[in-house]
């Protein structure tokens, strides 16, 4: 397998196990009433953090809270990550776009690795461009470039929202049960090339998973949701 | 037997059903006047419009029996057709409506975007809704007229005319399929940090170019057949022909030629369309439904669905021998089937 991403460049880079990376400070998540209160959490650069807990407990709002798309009901988030590009979100859905290619799809990563200023429709430039084929080639989609998502299988629809996620070179990957509905052996070699990516990008994992075993599989900290607090398990390593 | 029906649907139904009568009946004064409509329009029909006077897709012959073009030149095309009044006046409409949706829509696309609920803050989308609700609500026959009054005679003013008119409808159908599609990509998208016009390029247009191809397309039709109403106030087209023949002396059954040439691009138009579509809608090895599926009702078309299985079973023994078992596999099958063994060889 081929080296895809360099690691972050330095503008982006964090301290991998020493700086704080994300601090929650008496945080209530949910939508008007709160569904978990009181989480008060500080995430060093590096970890892979899994949020774990039965369906409807509050686990994906958990996690749409820390990538900005709900307001908390109480409490803060603070973190030094950059607003463009810091944060990769892989949602339960993938969040693809399914009438775009493959290539398309990845693209839309490696976009927030341009200036904001940068107008939307200028093509990506040459380096992008090979960062995008290397991605490709390193998760075993590259055949499948030109394919519309749409007539993808579930597997290669998760390798290509991995693919798009990595090559933004992100601080912090949110992934809501992106090993949902997928065989043993998917699940494998999916986490090997997931694993091996996101420790040459340093960056820290945060990850929905409704079962224990997958979510031992990819983390060394496990947050899990009970009533309406969050729990800590201790270190899995 | 006990029919069960849906309570809700049922009660929903009656009361739309009713409001319509009563609306109906509120605004009809004279029932009285549908008696003889039936032998007028036959009248009509046939001592006026049939048949259509097809001397539309001809050239002008002039008295020394040379060929001329509508606007007098001489006719020196190797058809005769591409010097009528039918062929001119609808390339004039053609190219009027090309230019009118094609800068209507790229207006309209950023409008619609901001418009849309999902992509925009509400005060935005209420100012850029009170724009295009303004833009549409003056039918395309008044701004015709209005521009008309500004700019005199000609296409110039039907263009302006259709370009505000398509900005004003395109531009509502646009933000309503852009708040229909998923919110996961977006919802990625913003967690990424892409910028507002990122999104719309790279994520609400790829997920709704199915809708936005569609409702391009209609509007490119629409502005065709409203090119036949323009004419009215002199906007040029295939339009002012039709306006010249309702007109004193009467030639309605030239109109209805011309109305038949423009009814036949609508359909080749509609045909494009569903050709363009076939790239971004969902494909698959989905059989289509059987006509009798569709036309007959649910018990009949179940009759006749056992007894052509009955049949196709017979017919199926009679011709086993030369069946092949790995029979051809449609494009899609194919791709299907490449992908998945792809998937089986990682």
């Amino acid at each position: 397998m081929q080296d895809v991403n360099s690691p972050l460049n330095d503008e982006k880079k964090a301290d991998i196990g020493t700086s704080k990376i994300l601090n929650l400070k008496n945080l209530s998540i949910g939508y008007k009433e709160p569904l978990v209160s009181k989480i008060n959490k500080e995430i060093i650069a590096g970890e892979s953090i899994a949020i774990v807990g039965p369906s409807g407990i509050g686990k994906t709002t958990l996690l749409r809270t820390i990538a900005g798309l709900i307001i908390p009901v109480s409490g803060e988030i603070s973190h030094t990550i950059p607003k463009r590009g810091g944060i990769g979100y892989i949602p339960q859905k993938l969040g693809l776009i399914r009438h775009s290619s493959v290539r398309n799809n990845i693209a839309l990563g490696a976009r927030t690795r341009r200036s904001r200023w940068y107008p939307a429709l200028f093509p990506l430039d040459r380096s992008l461009k090979n960062d995008i084929e290397d991605a490709m080639e390193s998760l075993n989609i590259k055949e499948l470039a030109d394919e519309p998502v749409r007539i993808l299988s579930g597997g290669q629809q998760r390798r290509v929202a991995i693919a798009r996620t990595l090559i933004q070179r992100p601080q912090l990957i949110l992934a809501d049960e992106f090993l949902g509905e997928l065989d043993s052996e998917n699940i494998k070699s999916i986490v090997k090339a997931t694993k091996k990516i996101i420790e040459e990008i340093g960056a820290t994992l945060i990850m929905v998973e409704h079962n224990e075993e997958r979510a031992l599989q990819m983390a060394d900290r496990i947050w899990r949701i009970k009533g309406n607090e969050l729990i800590e398990d201790g270190d899995f390593d | 037997m006990v029919i069960s029906i849906n309570k809700k649907l049922f009660f929903t139904g009656t009361i739309l059903l009713v409001l319509t009568m009563v609306f109906l009946d509120d605004l009809v004064e004279d029932w009285g006047q549908i008696e003889d409509a039936p032998e007028k329009l036959q009248t009509f029909f046939s001592e006026d419009l049939w048949p259509p006077d097809w001397s539309v897709l001809e050239a002008e012959v002039w008295v020394d029996g040379s060929l001329h073009k509508p606007n007098g030149d001489i006719c020196d095309e190797s058809f005769e057709l591409f010097c009528s009044k039918a062929w001119t006046g609808m390339v004039v409409t053609l190219k009027m409506a090309f230019i009118a949706t094609l800068i209507g829509f790229i207006i309209s696309i950023p409008l619609a975007s901001i418009a849309a609920n999902n992509l925009a803050p509400l005060p935005i989308n209420l100012a850029a809704r009170i724009i295009l609700a303004g833009l549409r609500s003056l039918p395309s026959i008044i701004w015709a007229l209005l521009f008309a009054i500004a700019i005199g005679f000609g296409p110039l003013p039907g263009i302006l005319a259709m370009t505000l008119y398509t900005i004003g409808y395109l531009g509502k159908l646009q933000y309503e399929s852009m708040e229909g599609i998923a919110n996961s990509p977006l919802e990625s998208g913003m967690a990424m940090g892409l910028t507002h016009s990122e999104r719309l390029f790279h994520i609400v247009i790829p997920e709704s170019s199915n809708h936005l191809i569609s409702q391009l397309l209609f509007m490119f039709e629409y502005n065709v057949r409203h090119g036949a109403v323009l004419g009215l106030v002199g906007a040029g087209g295939i339009g002012m022909y039709i306006d010249n023949y309702i007109n004193p002396p009467f030639d309605y059954d030239r109109a209805f030629a011309l109305l038949i040439v423009v009814f036949v691009v609508v359909v080749v138009i509609d045909l494009i369309s569903m050709f363009i579509r076939s790239f971004v809608t969902e494909e698959g090895d989905v059989k289509r439904p059987k006509w009798w599926t569709i036309l007959l009702p649910a018990g009949m078309a179940m009759e006749y669905y056992n007894q052509k299985d009955v049949e196709d079973e017979s017919e199926a023994e009679t011709e086993a021998i030369e069946v092949d078992i790995n029979p051809p596999l449609s494009h899609h099958a194919q791709q299907v089937k490449k992908l998945s063994n792809l998937e089986e060889s990682e």
